[in-house]
Protein backbone atom coordinates (compact mmCIF):
# COMPACT_ATOMS: atom_id res chain seq x y z
CA UNK A 1 0.00 0.00 0.00
CA UNK A 2 1.21 3.48 -0.29
CA UNK A 3 4.60 4.23 1.79
CA UNK A 4 5.50 1.06 0.52
CA UNK A 5 8.89 3.05 -0.94
CA UNK A 6 10.83 0.95 -2.90
CA UNK A 7 9.22 -2.30 -1.94
CA UNK A 8 6.29 -1.28 -4.15
CA UNK A 9 5.30 -3.09 -7.15
CA UNK A 10 5.65 0.17 -8.52
CA UNK A 11 9.60 -0.39 -7.94
CA UNK A 12 10.38 -3.61 -8.27
CA UNK A 13 11.55 -5.25 -11.59
CA UNK A 14 9.19 -8.01 -12.51
CA UNK A 15 9.00 -10.64 -15.42
CA UNK A 16 5.33 -10.61 -16.41
CA UNK A 17 5.62 -10.43 -19.81
CA UNK A 18 7.50 -13.88 -19.65
CA UNK A 19 5.31 -15.57 -16.97
CA UNK A 20 2.18 -14.55 -19.23
CA UNK A 21 0.90 -12.80 -16.49
CA UNK A 22 -2.09 -10.23 -16.25
CA UNK A 23 -1.06 -6.78 -15.21
CA UNK A 24 -2.79 -3.66 -14.82
CA UNK A 25 -3.45 -0.30 -13.88
CA UNK A 26 -5.09 1.25 -10.50
CA UNK A 27 -5.14 4.87 -10.22
CA UNK A 28 -6.73 6.53 -7.45
CA UNK A 29 -7.41 10.01 -7.41
CA UNK A 30 -7.69 10.31 -3.56
CA UNK A 31 -3.89 10.56 -3.70
CA UNK A 32 -3.10 12.17 -7.05
CA UNK A 33 -1.62 15.47 -6.19
CA UNK A 34 -2.47 16.49 -9.87
CA UNK A 35 1.41 16.75 -10.92
CA UNK A 36 1.54 15.61 -14.62
CA UNK A 37 4.65 13.91 -13.81
CA UNK A 38 2.96 10.63 -15.85
CA UNK A 39 1.86 13.07 -18.33
CA UNK A 40 5.99 13.94 -18.72
CA UNK A 41 7.26 10.61 -18.31
CA UNK A 42 4.89 8.96 -20.93
CA UNK A 43 5.81 11.79 -23.11
CA UNK A 44 9.66 11.38 -22.85
CA UNK A 45 9.66 7.43 -23.02
CA UNK A 46 7.43 7.06 -25.63
CA UNK A 47 9.18 10.00 -27.75
CA UNK A 48 5.40 11.12 -28.31
CA UNK A 49 5.72 14.96 -29.69
CA UNK A 50 3.80 17.90 -28.19
CA UNK A 51 0.37 18.69 -29.25
CA UNK A 52 0.19 22.14 -29.36
CA UNK A 53 0.75 25.33 -26.43
CA UNK A 54 -3.12 26.13 -26.03
CA UNK A 55 -4.12 27.33 -22.81
CA UNK A 56 -7.69 25.67 -21.93
CA UNK A 57 -8.95 27.67 -19.08
CA UNK A 58 -9.98 24.73 -17.41
CA UNK A 59 -8.47 24.74 -14.36
CA UNK A 60 -4.57 23.43 -14.70
CA UNK A 61 -6.34 20.67 -17.10
CA UNK A 62 -4.42 22.11 -20.66
CA UNK A 63 -4.59 18.67 -21.90
CA UNK A 64 -8.18 18.57 -22.77
CA UNK A 65 -8.28 14.56 -23.65
CA UNK A 66 -6.19 11.53 -24.23
CA UNK A 67 -5.67 10.96 -27.94
CA UNK A 68 -2.78 10.38 -30.33
CA UNK A 69 0.02 12.24 -28.63
CA UNK A 70 -1.22 11.74 -25.37
CA UNK A 71 -1.51 8.61 -23.41
CA UNK A 72 -1.80 10.10 -19.82
CA UNK A 73 -4.09 13.29 -19.34
CA UNK A 74 -4.50 14.16 -15.77
CA UNK A 75 -8.15 15.50 -15.33
CA UNK A 76 -8.82 18.56 -12.38
CA UNK A 77 -12.35 18.61 -11.69
CA UNK A 78 -13.51 21.45 -9.43
CA UNK A 79 -16.67 20.08 -7.53
CA UNK A 80 -19.11 21.91 -5.69
CA UNK A 81 -18.97 18.96 -3.14
CA UNK A 82 -17.55 17.80 -0.11
CA UNK A 83 -14.82 15.95 0.10
CA UNK A 84 -14.52 12.80 2.67
CA UNK A 85 -14.87 14.55 6.37
CA UNK A 86 -13.87 17.77 5.11
CA UNK A 87 -15.40 20.77 7.40
CA UNK A 88 -17.57 23.35 5.42
CA UNK A 89 -18.57 26.42 6.09
CA UNK A 90 -20.28 29.24 4.02
CA UNK A 91 -17.08 30.60 2.12
CA UNK A 92 -18.85 33.44 -0.21
CA UNK A 93 -19.28 37.04 0.96
CA UNK A 94 -21.61 37.13 3.95
CA UNK A 95 -22.90 40.62 3.55
CA UNK A 96 -23.34 40.44 -0.64
CA UNK A 97 -24.79 36.77 -1.06
CA UNK A 98 -24.39 35.73 -4.58
CA UNK A 99 -27.22 33.27 -3.55
CA UNK A 100 -29.19 33.07 -1.20
CA UNK A 101 -27.62 29.69 0.33
CA UNK A 102 -24.46 32.04 1.17
CA UNK A 103 -26.22 34.74 2.93
CA UNK A 104 -27.33 31.93 5.74
CA UNK A 105 -23.85 32.01 7.97
CA UNK A 106 -25.00 28.60 9.14
CA UNK A 107 -25.05 27.52 5.24
CA UNK A 108 -22.62 24.51 3.79
CA UNK A 109 -20.49 25.81 1.11
CA UNK A 110 -18.27 22.65 -0.10
CA UNK A 111 -15.57 22.50 -2.73
CA UNK A 112 -13.24 19.90 -3.83
CA UNK A 113 -10.12 19.58 -6.45
CA UNK A 114 -10.03 16.06 -7.69
CA UNK A 115 -7.44 15.01 -10.11
CA UNK A 116 -7.44 11.43 -11.90
CA UNK A 117 -4.62 10.37 -14.44
CA UNK A 118 -6.82 8.82 -17.01
CA UNK A 119 -5.20 6.30 -19.71
CA UNK A 120 -6.21 3.61 -22.28
CA UNK A 121 -8.44 1.09 -20.26
CA UNK A 122 -6.94 -1.76 -22.05
CA UNK A 123 -10.55 -3.66 -22.14
CA UNK A 124 -10.72 -7.56 -21.62
CA UNK A 125 -12.97 -7.02 -24.70
CA UNK A 126 -11.17 -4.51 -26.82
CA UNK A 127 -13.45 -2.48 -29.49
CA UNK A 128 -9.92 -1.07 -31.23
CA UNK A 129 -8.57 -4.46 -31.19
CA UNK A 130 -12.01 -6.22 -33.12
CA UNK A 131 -12.16 -3.48 -35.82
CA UNK A 132 -8.91 -3.64 -36.96
CA UNK A 133 -8.43 -4.78 -40.30
CA UNK A 134 -5.21 -5.26 -40.82
CA UNK A 135 -4.05 -6.72 -37.59
CA UNK A 136 -1.71 -3.72 -36.40
CA UNK A 137 -4.00 -3.96 -33.03
CA UNK A 138 -2.71 -7.08 -30.80
CA UNK A 139 -3.32 -8.63 -27.32
CA UNK A 140 -0.09 -9.00 -25.55
CA UNK A 141 1.21 -11.63 -23.04
CA UNK A 142 0.44 -9.55 -20.19
CA UNK A 143 -3.53 -8.88 -21.61
CA UNK A 144 -2.16 -5.55 -22.83
CA UNK A 145 -3.32 -4.13 -25.80
CA UNK A 146 -1.35 -3.13 -28.28
CA UNK A 147 -0.99 -0.75 -31.84
CA UNK A 148 1.55 -1.62 -34.11
CA UNK A 149 2.20 1.42 -35.99
CA UNK A 150 4.71 -0.11 -39.12
CA UNK A 151 1.46 -1.97 -40.04
CA UNK A 152 -1.23 0.18 -39.25
CA UNK A 153 -2.78 1.91 -42.45
CA UNK A 154 -4.70 4.37 -40.89
CA UNK A 155 -8.02 3.68 -41.72
CA UNK A 156 -9.37 5.05 -38.39
CA UNK A 157 -11.80 2.36 -37.72
CA UNK A 158 -10.32 1.42 -33.83
CA UNK A 159 -10.99 5.45 -33.48
CA UNK A 160 -14.70 5.21 -34.14
CA UNK A 161 -15.08 1.33 -32.34
CA UNK A 162 -13.26 2.91 -28.99
CA UNK A 163 -15.92 2.81 -25.83
CA UNK A 164 -13.40 5.51 -23.97
CA UNK A 165 -12.29 7.66 -27.24
CA UNK A 166 -8.57 6.58 -26.16
CA UNK A 167 -7.30 6.19 -29.71
CA UNK A 168 -6.87 8.75 -32.27
CA UNK A 169 -4.44 9.39 -35.73
CA UNK A 170 -2.20 11.63 -35.14
CA UNK A 171 -2.47 14.34 -37.64
CA UNK A 172 0.07 16.40 -39.57
CA UNK A 173 2.41 18.07 -39.02
CA UNK A 174 3.72 15.80 -36.26
CA UNK A 175 6.08 13.04 -36.88
CA UNK A 176 4.39 9.29 -37.86
CA UNK A 177 1.19 11.27 -38.55
CA UNK A 178 -1.71 9.28 -40.24
CA UNK A 179 -1.29 6.31 -37.70
CA UNK A 180 -3.43 5.20 -34.96
CA UNK A 181 -1.53 5.98 -31.64
CA UNK A 182 -2.22 5.05 -27.92
CA UNK A 183 -0.90 4.16 -24.62
CA UNK A 184 1.33 0.85 -25.14
CA UNK A 185 1.39 -0.12 -21.62
CA UNK A 186 5.16 0.64 -22.36
CA UNK A 187 5.04 -2.81 -23.43
CA UNK A 188 8.73 -2.37 -24.30
CA UNK A 189 9.48 -1.54 -20.81
CA UNK A 190 7.87 -4.80 -19.73
CA UNK A 191 9.56 -6.83 -21.88
CA UNK A 192 12.61 -5.97 -20.03
CA UNK A 193 11.37 -6.37 -16.64
CA UNK A 194 10.71 -2.11 -16.04
CA UNK A 195 7.36 -0.89 -14.68
CA UNK A 196 5.63 1.45 -16.95
CA UNK A 197 7.21 5.28 -17.63
CA UNK A 198 4.05 6.72 -15.67
CA UNK A 199 3.84 4.60 -12.62
CA UNK A 200 7.56 4.52 -12.29
CA UNK A 201 7.67 8.37 -11.25
CA UNK A 202 4.11 8.72 -9.87
CA UNK A 203 5.80 10.36 -6.53
CA UNK A 204 2.34 9.29 -4.46
CA UNK A 205 1.16 5.87 -5.68
CA UNK A 206 -2.05 7.49 -7.11
CA UNK A 207 -0.87 5.01 -9.98
CA UNK A 208 -0.06 1.59 -9.07
CA UNK A 209 1.68 -1.16 -11.65
CA UNK A 210 1.09 -4.65 -10.88
CA UNK A 211 -0.93 -8.28 -11.58
CA UNK A 212 -4.28 -7.75 -12.31
CA UNK A 213 -5.48 -9.89 -9.11
CA UNK A 214 -3.15 -8.00 -6.96
CA UNK A 215 -4.87 -4.66 -8.06
CA UNK A 216 -8.48 -5.72 -7.80
CA UNK A 217 -7.93 -6.57 -4.44
CA UNK A 218 -6.39 -3.32 -3.06
CA UNK A 219 -8.65 -1.54 -5.02
CA UNK A 220 -11.56 -2.76 -3.11
CA UNK A 221 -9.22 -2.48 0.23
CA UNK A 222 -8.62 1.00 -0.63
CA UNK A 223 -12.57 1.97 -1.00
CA UNK A 224 -13.47 0.39 1.92
CA UNK A 225 -10.58 2.11 3.83
CA UNK A 226 -11.95 5.45 1.61
CA UNK A 227 -15.64 4.93 2.87
CA UNK A 228 -14.71 3.66 6.19
CA UNK A 229 -13.17 7.72 6.89
CA UNK A 230 -15.92 9.74 5.50
CA UNK A 231 -15.73 9.28 1.39
CA UNK A 232 -18.89 7.75 0.95
CA UNK A 233 -19.06 8.67 -2.72
CA UNK A 234 -15.66 6.65 -3.24
CA UNK A 235 -16.41 3.56 -5.58
CA UNK A 236 -14.34 1.52 -8.32
CA UNK A 237 -14.93 1.89 -12.00
CA UNK A 238 -14.34 -1.78 -13.40
CA UNK A 239 -17.10 -2.19 -15.76
CA UNK A 240 -17.10 -5.86 -15.61
CA UNK A 241 -20.82 -6.64 -16.46
CA UNK A 242 -20.87 -4.95 -20.00
CA UNK A 243 -19.33 -5.99 -23.14
CA UNK A 244 -15.57 -4.67 -22.44
CA UNK A 245 -16.00 -7.36 -19.61
CA UNK A 246 -13.42 -5.19 -17.51
CA UNK A 247 -10.30 -3.14 -18.05
CA UNK A 248 -6.99 -2.97 -17.42
CA UNK A 249 -6.42 -0.07 -16.53
CA UNK A 250 -9.29 0.85 -13.57
CA UNK A 251 -9.97 3.58 -11.33
CA UNK A 252 -11.19 4.67 -8.14
CA UNK A 253 -13.15 7.20 -8.41
CA UNK A 254 -15.16 9.69 -6.59
CA UNK A 255 -18.36 10.61 -7.23
CA UNK A 256 -20.38 9.56 -10.44
CA UNK A 257 -18.05 8.29 -13.57
CA UNK A 258 -20.01 10.61 -15.83
CA UNK A 259 -18.31 13.39 -14.23
CA UNK A 260 -14.86 12.05 -15.06
CA UNK A 261 -16.00 11.50 -18.91
CA UNK A 262 -16.13 7.80 -18.31
CA UNK A 263 -19.18 6.22 -19.34
CA UNK A 264 -21.25 4.40 -16.90
CA UNK A 265 -21.85 1.14 -19.56
CA UNK A 266 -19.11 1.22 -22.10
CA UNK A 267 -20.05 -1.20 -24.84
CA UNK A 268 -17.89 -2.10 -27.78
CA UNK A 269 -19.49 -1.98 -31.07
CA UNK A 270 -18.91 -5.66 -32.76
CA UNK A 271 -22.26 -6.66 -30.36
CA UNK A 272 -24.37 -4.66 -32.42
CA UNK A 273 -23.10 -7.00 -35.23
CA UNK A 274 -25.34 -9.65 -35.36
CA UNK A 275 -28.56 -7.31 -35.62
CA UNK A 276 -26.64 -5.32 -38.51
CA UNK A 277 -26.39 -8.21 -40.53
CA UNK A 278 -29.70 -9.06 -39.79
CA UNK A 279 -31.44 -6.21 -40.98
CA UNK A 280 -29.08 -5.54 -43.87
CA UNK A 281 -29.77 -9.67 -45.43
CA UNK A 282 -33.37 -8.75 -44.53
CA UNK A 283 -33.36 -5.25 -46.80
CA UNK A 284 -31.29 -7.67 -49.66
CA UNK A 285 -33.75 -9.98 -49.48
CA UNK A 286 -36.96 -7.67 -49.77
CA UNK A 287 -34.83 -5.42 -52.11
CA UNK A 288 -34.59 -8.93 -54.26
CA UNK A 289 -38.24 -9.41 -53.93
CA UNK A 290 -39.57 -5.59 -54.83
CA UNK A 291 -37.76 -6.08 -58.04
CA UNK A 292 -39.76 -8.73 -58.91
CA UNK A 293 -42.17 -7.29 -58.23
CA UNK A 294 -41.70 -4.33 -60.11
CA UNK A 295 -40.49 -6.34 -63.44
CA UNK A 296 -43.93 -8.29 -63.26
CA UNK A 297 -46.57 -5.54 -62.75
CA UNK A 298 -44.81 -3.05 -64.79
CA UNK A 299 -43.52 -5.39 -67.94
CA UNK B 1 16.30 10.04 6.48
CA UNK B 2 14.25 7.29 7.06
CA UNK B 3 12.97 7.11 10.19
CA UNK B 4 9.68 5.90 12.08
CA UNK B 5 7.90 8.78 13.91
CA UNK B 6 8.64 6.64 17.13
CA UNK B 7 12.53 7.04 16.76
CA UNK B 8 13.81 8.75 19.65
CA UNK B 9 17.67 9.30 20.01
CA UNK B 10 20.01 7.78 22.58
CA UNK B 11 21.94 10.08 22.51
CA UNK B 12 25.09 8.37 20.73
CA UNK B 13 24.04 9.69 17.36
CA UNK B 14 25.15 13.14 15.84
CA UNK B 15 23.53 15.70 12.87
CA UNK B 16 20.40 14.83 12.14
CA UNK B 17 20.32 11.42 13.25
CA UNK B 18 19.88 12.68 16.46
CA UNK B 19 16.20 14.48 16.08
CA UNK B 20 13.37 12.29 17.00
CA UNK B 21 11.69 10.84 14.41
CA UNK B 22 7.99 12.90 14.96
CA UNK B 23 10.25 16.50 15.10
CA UNK B 24 9.82 18.39 11.96
CA UNK B 25 12.11 21.37 12.70
CA UNK B 26 15.58 19.46 11.20
CA UNK B 27 17.47 22.33 10.94
CA UNK B 28 17.06 22.92 14.55
CA UNK B 29 18.65 21.02 16.91
CA UNK B 30 16.09 19.84 18.75
CA UNK B 31 14.16 19.77 16.17
CA UNK B 32 11.14 21.27 17.26
CA UNK B 33 10.19 24.41 16.60
CA UNK B 34 10.99 27.79 18.57
CA UNK B 35 8.79 30.20 19.33
CA UNK B 36 11.21 32.08 21.87
CA UNK B 37 14.39 32.51 20.25
CA UNK B 38 16.89 33.63 22.38
CA UNK B 39 19.76 34.68 19.85
CA UNK B 40 20.38 34.73 15.88
CA UNK B 41 16.84 36.82 14.21
CA UNK B 42 17.10 40.30 13.30
CA UNK B 43 13.44 40.80 14.52
CA UNK B 44 13.16 38.49 17.25
CA UNK B 45 13.22 37.09 20.03
CA UNK B 46 9.26 36.70 20.06
CA UNK B 47 7.12 35.94 17.08
CA UNK B 48 4.76 38.56 16.11
CA UNK B 49 2.33 39.94 12.78
CA UNK B 50 3.13 42.89 10.89
CA UNK B 51 1.29 43.20 7.64
CA UNK B 52 2.96 43.02 4.18
CA UNK B 53 4.58 46.39 2.85
CA UNK B 54 2.26 46.59 0.79
CA UNK B 55 -0.97 45.94 2.23
CA UNK B 56 -5.12 46.73 2.25
CA UNK B 57 -5.73 47.00 5.96
CA UNK B 58 -3.67 48.80 8.67
CA UNK B 59 -1.74 46.37 11.17
CA UNK B 60 -4.76 45.25 13.15
CA UNK B 61 -2.23 44.71 16.43
CA UNK B 62 -0.20 47.36 16.52
CA UNK B 63 -0.22 51.00 15.05
CA UNK B 64 3.05 50.17 13.18
CA UNK B 65 2.22 48.57 10.33
CA UNK B 66 5.83 46.98 8.65
CA UNK B 67 8.44 45.39 10.70
CA UNK B 68 10.75 48.01 11.66
CA UNK B 69 13.78 46.18 10.97
CA UNK B 70 13.22 45.26 6.86
CA UNK B 71 14.92 46.86 4.08
CA UNK B 72 12.91 48.87 2.01
CA UNK B 73 15.45 49.71 -1.11
CA UNK B 74 13.87 53.20 -1.69
CA UNK B 75 14.05 54.03 -5.25
CA UNK B 76 11.64 56.15 -7.86
CA UNK B 77 11.00 52.73 -9.86
CA UNK B 78 10.60 50.74 -6.60
CA UNK B 79 7.73 52.82 -4.83
CA UNK B 80 5.61 51.12 -2.45
CA UNK B 81 1.84 51.72 -2.31
CA UNK B 82 0.56 53.10 0.95
CA UNK B 83 -1.57 50.90 3.38
CA UNK B 84 -5.29 51.25 1.74
CA UNK B 85 -3.77 53.06 -1.45
CA UNK B 86 -7.54 53.20 -3.50
CA UNK B 87 -5.81 53.07 -6.82
CA UNK B 88 -4.68 49.63 -5.90
CA UNK B 89 -7.30 47.47 -3.86
CA UNK B 90 -6.74 44.29 -4.37
CA UNK B 91 -3.89 41.57 -3.63
CA UNK B 92 -1.23 39.81 -5.43
CA UNK B 93 0.20 36.90 -4.45
CA UNK B 94 2.14 35.04 -6.92
CA UNK B 95 3.24 31.05 -6.71
CA UNK B 96 4.92 28.02 -8.18
CA UNK B 97 3.34 25.67 -10.90
CA UNK B 98 4.39 22.18 -10.85
CA UNK B 99 4.90 22.28 -14.15
CA UNK B 100 7.63 24.78 -14.69
CA UNK B 101 11.12 25.93 -12.50
CA UNK B 102 11.33 29.07 -11.51
CA UNK B 103 11.11 32.33 -13.95
CA UNK B 104 11.04 29.15 -16.08
CA UNK B 105 14.23 29.53 -18.12
CA UNK B 106 14.79 26.01 -18.08
CA UNK B 107 11.11 24.66 -18.68
CA UNK B 108 9.24 27.31 -20.77
CA UNK B 109 11.80 25.56 -23.61
CA UNK B 110 10.98 22.02 -22.80
CA UNK B 111 8.17 21.58 -24.82
CA UNK B 112 6.42 18.83 -22.68
CA UNK B 113 6.63 20.53 -20.06
CA UNK B 114 5.70 24.08 -21.57
CA UNK B 115 2.43 22.16 -23.28
CA UNK B 116 1.26 21.75 -19.80
CA UNK B 117 0.86 24.96 -18.49
CA UNK B 118 1.53 27.56 -21.94
CA UNK B 119 0.26 30.96 -20.64
CA UNK B 120 0.23 33.59 -17.58
CA UNK B 121 -3.03 33.29 -16.03
CA UNK B 122 -4.20 35.42 -13.13
CA UNK B 123 -6.68 33.33 -10.54
CA UNK B 124 -9.53 35.35 -9.50
CA UNK B 125 -12.75 34.33 -7.35
CA UNK B 126 -16.18 34.32 -9.30
CA UNK B 127 -17.48 37.23 -7.03
CA UNK B 128 -14.32 39.25 -8.82
CA UNK B 129 -15.30 38.17 -11.77
CA UNK B 130 -18.30 39.61 -11.99
CA UNK B 131 -17.25 42.50 -10.20
CA UNK B 132 -15.28 43.38 -12.97
CA UNK B 133 -17.36 42.18 -15.63
CA UNK B 134 -14.75 39.47 -16.34
CA UNK B 135 -15.48 35.97 -17.81
CA UNK B 136 -13.12 33.22 -17.26
CA UNK B 137 -10.35 33.31 -20.03
CA UNK B 138 -10.15 37.29 -20.90
CA UNK B 139 -7.69 38.80 -21.08
CA UNK B 140 -6.76 41.16 -18.16
CA UNK B 141 -4.23 43.71 -17.61
CA UNK B 142 -2.68 43.87 -14.04
CA UNK B 143 -0.95 47.22 -12.88
CA UNK B 144 1.04 47.74 -9.72
CA UNK B 145 3.55 51.02 -8.81
CA UNK B 146 6.22 48.96 -10.55
CA UNK B 147 4.74 48.23 -13.49
CA UNK B 148 1.86 46.71 -15.82
CA UNK B 149 1.68 43.22 -17.31
CA UNK B 150 -0.85 41.26 -19.09
CA UNK B 151 -2.45 37.76 -18.42
CA UNK B 152 -5.46 35.66 -19.07
CA UNK B 153 -8.29 35.55 -16.26
CA UNK B 154 -8.88 31.86 -14.84
CA UNK B 155 -11.83 32.52 -12.59
CA UNK B 156 -12.07 29.46 -9.66
CA UNK B 157 -13.71 28.93 -6.85
CA UNK B 158 -10.80 27.86 -5.41
CA UNK B 159 -9.98 31.45 -4.97
CA UNK B 160 -12.04 32.90 -2.24
CA UNK B 161 -12.50 37.02 -1.28
CA UNK B 162 -10.97 38.30 1.94
CA UNK B 163 -13.07 39.81 5.10
CA UNK B 164 -10.55 42.18 6.42
CA UNK B 165 -11.55 44.45 9.38
CA UNK B 166 -15.31 44.12 8.09
CA UNK B 167 -13.82 44.69 4.74
CA UNK B 168 -14.24 42.47 1.54
CA UNK B 169 -10.57 42.71 0.14
CA UNK B 170 -10.55 40.74 -2.92
CA UNK B 171 -6.91 38.38 -4.05
CA UNK B 172 -5.62 37.12 -7.25
CA UNK B 173 -3.10 34.61 -7.46
CA UNK B 174 -0.43 34.73 -10.43
CA UNK B 175 2.74 31.93 -11.66
CA UNK B 176 5.73 33.76 -12.54
CA UNK B 177 7.49 31.40 -14.73
CA UNK B 178 7.25 33.66 -17.74
CA UNK B 179 9.03 35.78 -19.99
CA UNK B 180 9.76 37.01 -23.20
CA UNK B 181 11.60 34.11 -24.82
CA UNK B 182 11.04 30.04 -25.46
CA UNK B 183 8.04 28.35 -27.26
CA UNK B 184 5.63 29.77 -24.37
CA UNK B 185 5.71 33.17 -23.34
CA UNK B 186 4.07 36.02 -21.06
CA UNK B 187 4.58 38.45 -18.99
CA UNK B 188 6.92 38.81 -16.35
CA UNK B 189 4.73 38.79 -12.68
CA UNK B 190 7.97 39.56 -11.32
CA UNK B 191 7.84 43.11 -12.84
CA UNK B 192 4.85 44.04 -10.84
CA UNK B 193 6.46 42.93 -7.79
CA UNK B 194 8.52 45.39 -5.21
CA UNK B 195 12.31 44.85 -4.02
CA UNK B 196 12.99 44.64 -0.54
CA UNK B 197 14.57 42.80 1.97
CA UNK B 198 13.39 40.76 5.00
CA UNK B 199 15.91 41.54 8.28
CA UNK B 200 17.19 38.21 8.57
CA UNK B 201 17.98 36.38 5.06
CA UNK B 202 17.16 39.87 2.96
CA UNK B 203 14.46 37.92 0.67
CA UNK B 204 12.32 40.14 -1.39
CA UNK B 205 8.21 40.27 -0.55
CA UNK B 206 7.05 38.86 -3.31
CA UNK B 207 4.18 36.94 -2.12
CA UNK B 208 1.82 39.99 -0.69
CA UNK B 209 1.83 43.15 -2.69
CA UNK B 210 -1.41 45.11 -3.46
CA UNK B 211 -2.02 45.80 -7.80
CA UNK B 212 -4.98 46.59 -9.73
CA UNK B 213 -6.92 45.03 -12.41
CA UNK B 214 -8.33 46.37 -15.82
CA UNK B 215 -9.64 44.13 -18.13
CA UNK B 216 -8.59 44.04 -21.53
CA UNK B 217 -5.26 43.88 -23.35
CA UNK B 218 -2.01 46.38 -22.71
CA UNK B 219 -1.65 48.49 -25.59
CA UNK B 220 2.27 48.53 -27.39
CA UNK B 221 4.65 50.99 -27.51
CA UNK B 222 4.27 54.67 -27.21
CA UNK B 223 0.29 54.37 -26.09
CA UNK B 224 1.92 51.89 -23.25
CA UNK B 225 3.89 55.17 -21.31
CA UNK B 226 0.29 56.71 -21.90
CA UNK B 227 -1.82 54.00 -20.66
CA UNK B 228 0.72 53.46 -18.02
CA UNK B 229 0.89 56.83 -16.31
CA UNK B 230 -2.87 56.67 -16.03
CA UNK B 231 -2.96 54.41 -13.59
CA UNK B 232 0.83 55.30 -12.29
CA UNK B 233 1.67 58.59 -12.57
CA UNK B 234 4.89 59.26 -12.82
CA UNK B 235 6.75 61.51 -10.39
CA UNK B 236 6.83 62.68 -6.86
CA UNK B 237 8.32 60.93 -4.19
CA UNK B 238 9.49 57.98 -3.85
CA UNK B 239 8.42 57.15 -0.34
CA UNK B 240 4.49 56.86 -0.71
CA UNK B 241 4.48 54.46 2.38
CA UNK B 242 4.23 56.18 5.47
CA UNK B 243 7.12 54.18 7.24
CA UNK B 244 9.10 53.83 4.42
CA UNK B 245 12.80 56.02 5.14
CA UNK B 246 13.71 58.67 1.86
CA UNK B 247 16.42 57.80 -0.58
CA UNK B 248 19.53 56.85 1.22
CA UNK B 249 18.14 56.95 4.77
CA UNK B 250 19.39 54.17 6.58
CA UNK B 251 16.59 50.99 7.62
CA UNK B 252 16.51 47.47 9.04
CA UNK B 253 18.87 47.01 11.96
CA UNK B 254 22.36 47.73 11.98
CA UNK B 255 24.39 44.30 11.06
CA UNK B 256 20.99 42.33 9.60
CA UNK B 257 20.69 40.09 6.56
CA UNK B 258 23.62 39.17 4.40
CA UNK B 259 26.15 42.14 4.68
CA UNK B 260 29.31 41.74 3.96
CA UNK B 261 30.22 40.54 7.51
CA UNK B 262 27.72 37.51 6.83
CA UNK B 263 24.83 36.83 9.03
CA UNK B 264 25.72 37.69 12.71
CA UNK B 265 23.91 38.31 15.81
CA UNK B 266 24.51 42.07 16.72
CA UNK B 267 24.13 41.81 19.78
Amino acid sequence: MIGEGIQSSNQRRHSFVKDHVEVGFFTDPSVCIGCKACEVACKEWNQVPDDGFTWSGNSYDNTGHLGASTWRHVMFLEQDRQKGNQITGPMGLPFEPASPARADPQSEDPFRWVFLSDVCKHCEEAGCLESCPTGAIVRTEVGSVLVQNDVCNGCGYCVVSCPFGVIDRRPEPLPDAGGAFKCTFCYDRQKSGLVPACAKVCPTESIVFGRLDDLRARGAQRVQQLQESGYTDAQLYDPTETSVRGIHAFFLILGEPEAYGLPPKPQIPTIYLKSAWTSAFATAIGSFIATLLAFTFFS
Amino acid sequence: MEKAPEFRPTGNESGLDGIPGDSAFISHEDGLGWLYVPSGLQDGPMPTHYEPLESPVHNALYSRDTNPAVHWFTRQENRFAPPGDPRFPFVLTTYRLTEHHTAGGMSRFLSHLAELQPELFAEMSPELAVELKIANGDHISIVSLRGAIEARALVSRRIRPLHLNGKTVHQIAMPFHFGSAGPVRGGATNDLVPISGEPNVTIMEAKALTCNIVPGRLPHGPAFEDWLNTYVPKGGPPNLHPEQPPPGAPCGRAGGGHGLEGKIDSR
